[in-house]
């Protein structure tokens, strides 16, 4: 995937805002879908490498 | 993400395969295959020089005709010319529709009506005087698909000038595995090995991205909602997909199994028999007569298909009725009027899996017409008219790009051949087990909270519907610099409705869209708009002294457990944030689709 360009403002930083490491988890996700992707095309069939070999994106690229 | 297919052993038996990718409907059938050089994937002509190859067989005197000279027989010769047949595999006698083939061979119970086949006079006469009719024989589905199946590969061996032994052979989504089961034999009896089965709407996208691609006209897979609609002969599929980083999840399909072609050319036929009528008082009504309503129905579909193209086509019929020849000149416009409300339905049919989707139309990004139907110019107006104008159609009459619908699914699956061609069989398979394919997939948008507070706006950087694992990167400039706070936000999509104030000159706005169906003209027009408000909010970072007119970029990494790891910089800059917010384990909503 191509690297996407936004086009917004961000707010700045209140002075008050601290955390460790600059970074702070507030809540997980939702819950997702459980939902089936198409076995078809040069995308899927990378998936399909990384998952039945259990490795991640940066492994797969090495 | 690479996308290169990996390098599997090609056993002996695999690399001596020769694989093209059929496409085979209950109207017409089509095979392709794919460049060596370029990859690029052609439709092949058979001997006829048809690329659409009708699915029918006929027997005359003993010998077997296919495709269009097949066709030509419904007329002369209707209880031995076999049509209509592919959605009757796999399947029980009482199960089928046989209304498609009214003008053709009726299909007949067997194995105690556990399936369908055809009675057919299909050897000629043994003595030479031809006066003792030959038995006839019944050939079942299977036989029939087999025999067409064989041809077909015939076409393409001459073509390829080597021995066609396997396809990846595209179906309808809701193929049942009966139906399935029972093709794959046909196939292999036919000599072909089925590496895989395709849904039809899924290959007509692979094909059309693939040939995006080929001519770049866009150069990288962007993620979006795409709705596939595949109008045919005597069906109509929809299919709505998310397409992201490449890969296809079907959101829903909806099905109309007496929608097509064929229902447009039903359309024409009454008129003409009326016009045929109105001008010969005394003649017998064509419709009555099987041969002569054969003739007409032939003649509606070309006066049909003339008509995608030029304004206005001809009829022209020699002794259609009691010996009188008929011709008649219809323009495109007289044509969409009769058949407005079939028009309608396509639209209906096509709405109706946005809903099943559990989406918008302003959801729709772009919609790709698929099937013989789809050059119909008018049934893209309506489509158009009736979604935003953010969506794009795409179809021969909105895009001068369009592959010929009438080929893309064949294409498509003439590209998943060449991509899986090498591999074992069991490697094929396991690649398309549930456990492979099954994965959670994001219910919600993940982007970033932008804007000032009490105003406060979201930019995605992760789509809805994306399976996990999935990693995206974005960027996004800080014009005045300093210290910024990225919050990442799951996103809620809202559907605002606003009233707008009708331009002045009242009702001469002159819009002829038919979906419109208020016709209170002094209501202002409602404007609905799609607008994405933060949600939850996942996860905070402050990223300190970017430079004015700096540019922030942030990765953001969902893995499989929906944990995310966050990565913020400025792009040039040093240091950075990182952070981890825990997965929550495999804990999934019930399954959709
Ligand atoms: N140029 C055209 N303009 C309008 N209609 C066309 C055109 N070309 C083909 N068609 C129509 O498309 C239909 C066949 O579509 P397609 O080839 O996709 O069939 P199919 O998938 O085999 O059909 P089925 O729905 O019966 O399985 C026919 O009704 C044919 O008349
Ligand atoms: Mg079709």
């Amino acid at each position: 995937m191509a690297t996407i360009q936004l086009s917004a403002t961000l707010p700045s930083l209140p002075s008050d805002w601290s955390a460790e490491k600059d970074f702070k988890p507030i809540s997980h996700l939702s819950a997702p879908t459980s939902r089936a992707i198409e076995p078809v095309g040069p995308h899927f069939l990378a998936h399909a490498r990384r998952k039945r070999h259990k490795r991640t994106f940066s492994e797969d690229e090495r | 993400m690479s996308a290169d297919t990996g390098s599997p052993e090609p056993t002996s038996q695999e690399s001596s395969r020769v694989a093209i990718g059929l496409s085979f409907g209950n109207s017409n059938s089509s095979i392709a295959y794919t460049t060596a050089n370029e990859g690029k994937a052609e439709v092949i002509a058979n001997e006829e020089g048809d690329r659409q190859i009708p699915s029918i067989l006929s027997y005359v005197a003993g010998e077997e005709f296919q495709g269009t000279q097949a066709k030509a027989q419904i007329a002369r010769n209707p209880r031995n010319t076999i049509a209509f047949f592919r959605d009757f595999l796999g399947k029980g006698f009482k199960d089928v529709d046989p209304s498609p083939c009214h003008a053709s061979a009726h299909p007949v119970e067997l194995d105690g009506g556990k399936s369908v086949g055809f009675e057919v006079q299909e050897h000629a006469s043994e003595d030479e005087e031809g006066s003792s009719e030959p038995a006839k024989s019944t050939l079942s589905v299977s036989e029939v698909s087999t025999r067409h199946l064989r041809r077909l590969k015939q076409s393409a061996s001459d073509y390829l000038g080597k021995s066609v032994n396997a396809a990846v052979i595209t179906v309808p989504y809701d193929f049942t595995d009966e139906q399935k089961a029972a093709l794959s034999k046909s196939a292999k009896e036919a000599g072909i090995e089925v590496l895989q089965f395709i849904p039809e709407p899924v290959s007509a996208l692979l094909g059309h991205d693939a040939k995006v691609q080929q001519s770049g006209e866009q150069p990288q897979q962007h993620d979006r909602i795409i709705l596939v609609a595949d109008l045919g002969g005597t069906r109509s599929d929809v299919s709505v997909v998310a397409s992201r980083g490449g890969m296809y999840t079907t959101l829903s399909t909806a099905h109309d199994y007496e929608l097509g072609g064929s229902t447009l050319d039903k359309v024409l036929v009454e008129y003409a028999a009326k016009e045929f009528l109105k001008k010969n008082k005394t003649a017998k009504d064509p419709r009555g007569n099987e041969r002569s309503l054969a003739k007409l129905t032939l003649e509606a579909e070309s006066v049909r298909k003339a008509l995608s193209l030029g304004a206005s086509a001809s009829f022209s019929i020699e002794s259609l009725s009691d010996g009188i020849d008929f011709s008649l000149n219809v323009n495109r416009t007289r044509f969409e009027l009769l058949g407005s409300k079939l028009f309608q339905s396509f639209t209906r049919l096509i709405e109706s899996a946005v809903q099943k989707a559990d989406l918008d139309i302003l959801d729709v990004d772009t919609i790709l017409l698929a099937g013989g139907a789809s050059h119909t110019p008018k049934i893209a107006a309506n489509v158009q008219s009736h979604f935003p104008s953010t969506t794009t159609i795409i179809s021969p009459s909105t895009s001068s790009t369009a592959v010929n619908p009438s080929e893309l699914t064949a294409r498509g699956a003439a590209i998943q051949a060449s991509l899986i061609q090498e591999f074992e069989h069991q490697d094929i398979e396991d690649s398309t087990e549930a456990v492979v394919t099954v994965t959670p997939h994001l219910s919600h948008a993940i982007g970033l909270v932008t804007g000032k507070e009490g105003s406060e706006e979201f930019a995605v950087i992760v789509e809805p519907d994306t399976p996990v694992p999935v990693r995206r990167t974005a960027q996004i400039p800080v014009a005045a610099g300093g210290d910024v706070l990225l919050r990442l936000a799951e996103g809620v999509r809202e559907i605002k409705v606003s009233k707008a104030e009708k331009p002045g000159t009242n009702g001469t706005a002159g819009s002829d869209d038919d979906s419109d169906e208020d016709g209170s003209d002094d209501e202002p027009e409602e404007v609905r708009s799609k607008v994405l408000k933060p949600g939850k909010i996942i996860a905070e970072a402050g990223l300190k002294g970017v430079k004015k007119g700096g540019k922030v970029e942030v990765q953001v990494n969902v893995a499989a457990d929906l944990g995310v790891t966050v990565v913020a910089r400025e792009v040039g800059g040093k240091g950075g944030v990182r952070g981890v917010v825990e997965g929550t384990g495999a804990q999934q909503n019930g399954s959709a689709a």
